[in-house]
């Protein structure tokens, strides 16, 4: 791989430990996938943020880079393991805070924007089409290679921080157009409503594992786009995508020689009864990935006036700080039927101390609540859900 | 005898090394308070803290980088990390843990318990107390079967073992040159025609690691006269080789011909 005299100075220490390593970090990762260059980026998303998922290790790694590294480009945070305001209300230890706190503040001192959020893109982060960016945390990061047009590779945490130091990342993988053309078509029929496109994404996702689909028939918005991005990306890693007439380079793909395949209701229907291992829920979460202000009205909508059930478990509806800050009437409502939680979400959280079935509408969280969390799953639309509450 | 691999992490180091034979998954596959695998890496029990790990490559789940982090706050960090092929996750912890990474090392050619200085910088593996041979060795083919020659008890080396026409390169000379020389001295064939070539073939016997250069030869006859370093031979088709007591390697390097 080649590096210019600068990355060579960067790399042998001239501009400090914390660039050093992170340029370590850059340079291996390229050597691996025989990149030929570094490419500069114009904005990062990191992964590697509850103190459940990095411990002790990766907080002494983070206090250390953040003696002397800062970022270059905007670069935002994933969910933490709690509210950061309200971790109390949660059940959060005292411990386990004091620890969450500590990553964010080494982050905060990097430079980094410690709005916690699985959904940048609509808080402020969002790279235009054909920006090279490195991401981490899979559903956004199919969403902006799909959705925004705007390359990056599968990053990991410590990688897409690396590289956000740097303000460089190796050129290879998805950077490269010939890597970004589809690999199959899929002709879906038109869908109902939004958990419909989240169900779509695991089917597709779990039978075709890293390809890159290419839908025919379906008009998703952003909310749907959002969901199905992330359910593709859980069930099959699937790191970009194309919708035709919705997505911004469906129209200049190729589609000749291509397998063709059919997804209807029913292949819908049996993800999402396979989905479903629980019948009584002790908590039902929505906002996997965080909720949209779209999302929030219409939830509030959906809600206002009536009355909660008194049979009605606890409820959880996760969005990003800065969309709550937008939406204050709809959190009023919201808040009494639930939670309107913040910086977090009920696949970072520690759940499993206090909850056993939960209900969503994320296939994403279907598919990881059962293995991190230890959860038995409900899996139901908007309006399932919200009959269960009110 | 030194490897040359590709540096992944830097820093320079000695150990002694502990080899899995599967993929590992940091997270899961060690203990990071004790640094002792778990059942999952095929090797429980082992310590892997100040070892030379060596493992195929890394799979599982991205929080692995983390664990090696966790094993650096612990003290209980390998010496340094030896794969066939690095992958991002055990990469990432590497360089964040500061542990020196080499990869494209062949596994096959280290055994457990070997003394190994690593450079992670110039991706060498240094094997102490092993030694290196370069060696030819040609196959020669005369109507669709091969030349096997079985070696003596007077040679220093898998005695009783059957080969193909091997030598030592002297220093100067090229390997191709080594090869004609030696087939004329062991076979007395002087008009063997070269067919091909193949990648020099690494091998690991006890305290010794044979370069191999493989060469393929064409015989014009199947009259050959051997010489006191070999003991009988045969014109045996490829396939009859497994019930012969090949020399290690004999059977990889007839793949690697084309046989």
């Amino acid at each position: 791989m080649h590096l210019t005299r600068d990355e060579e100075e960067v790399l042998t220490g001239e501009r400090g430990p914390g660039m050093q390593r992170a340029m370590e970090l850059v340079v291996a990762l390229g050597r691996i996938y025989d990149a030929d260059r570094l490419i500069p980026i114009t904005s990062a998303h990191l992964s590697g943020v509850s103190y459940k998922t990095i411990g002790e290790g990766g907080l002494d790694f983070l206090e250390e880079m953040s003696k002397d590294a800062r970022v270059k480009v905007h670069t935002t945070l994933n969910p933490a393991g709690m509210d950061l305001a309200r971790w109390g209300e949660m059940g959060v230890e005292e411990s386990f805070a004091q620890r969450q706190l500590a990553i964010i503040k080494a982050y905060e001192k990097m430079g980094v924007t410690t709005n916690c959020t699985c959904t940048p893109y609509i808080t402020g982060n969002a790279p235009k089409p054909g920006e090279a960016v490195a991401w981490a945390e899979s559903s956004a990061l199919s969403y902006v290679n799909s959705v925004l047009g705007a390359r990056t590779n599968r990053e990991g945490g410590p990688g897409a921080l690396a590289a956000a130091i740097i303000g460089k990342t190796p050129h290879y993988g998805l950077h490269l157009e010939e890597n970004r053309r589809p690999t199959m078509v899929v002709e879906a029929e038109v869908l109902d409503e939004i958990t419909d496109y989240s169900l779509l994404g695991h089917a597709v996702g779990q039978r075709f594992g890293a390809a890159i689909p290419y839908f025919k028939g379906i008009r998703p918005d952003c909310n749907g786009l959002k969901t199905m991005a992330a359910a593709m990306a859980a069930s099959g890693s699937v790191a970009v995508f194309h919708v035709e007439g919705v997505t911004p380079y469906s129209s200049s793909q190729d589609l000749k020689g291509l397998e063709r395949v059919r997804f209807d209701h029913q292949d819908i229907k049996k993800a999402k009864e396979s989905l479903t291992t629980g019948k009584d829920p002790d908590l039902i979460a929505v906002g996997c990935p965080h909720l949209s202000q779209m999302e929030m009205k219409m939830l509030a909508s959906m809600l206002d006036g009536k009355r909660p059930r008194s049979d009605s478990p606890e409820v959880w509806f996760c969005t990003s700080r800065t969309v709550r800050t937008w939406c204050p009437k709809e959190t009023a409502v919201l808040e009494r039927f639930g939670k309107v939680v913040c910086d977090t979400c009920m696949i970072v959280a520690p759940i499993e101390s206090r909850h056993r079935c939960t209900a969503t509408n994320s296939a994403k969280a279907c598919n990881y609540l059962p293995s991190l969390c230890s959860q038995k799953v409900v899996c139901g639309s908007y309006a399932e859900l919200m009959g269960r509450i009110a | 005898m030194i490897l040359n691999g590709r540096g992944i992490s830097k820093g320079l180091t000695e150990g002694v090394v502990l080899m899995l034979q599967q993929p590992f998954s940091f997270l899961g596959g060690v203990d990071p308070k004790t640094g002792l695998l778990s059942g999952t890496s095929g090797a429980e029990g082992q310590d892997i803290t100040g070892k030379v790990f060596a493992f195929p490559w890394g799979k599982g789940s991205t929080v692995g980088s983390y664990t090696i982090l966790q094993l650096r706050k612990e003290k209980r960090l390998p010496a340094a990390i030896i794969n066939q092929r690095a992958e991002t996750i055990v990469a990432t912890g590497a360089v964040m843990a500061k542990v020196p990474m080499v990869d494209r090392i062949d596994l096959s050619l280290l055994r457990n318990g070997d003394r190994v200085a690593v450079d992670g910088e110039r991706g060498a593996v240094d094997l102490q107390g092993v030694k290196g041979h370069r060696v030819v060795t040609s196959v020669l083919m005369h109507q669709g079967r091969v030349l096997v020659l079985k070696r003596s008890d007077k040679v220093s080396t898998c005695q009783r073992m059957w080969a193909g026409v091997s030598g030592y390169i002297e220093p100067g000379e090229e390997p191709l040159q080594t090869a004609i020389k030696e087939i004329g001295e062991e076979t007395s064939i002087t008009k063997a025609k070269l067919v091909r070539s193949a990648a020099t073939l690494m091998v690991r016997q006890q305290d010794t690691i044979w370069a191999i250069h493989p060469f393929l030869f064409e015989s014009p006859t199947d009259q050959v006269t051997i010489d006191w370093e070999h003991t009988e031979y045969k014109w045996a088709l490829p396939s009859q080789m497994d019930e012969l007591a090949l020399v290690p390697g004999f059977k990889r390097l007839l793949g690697d011909l084309g046989l």
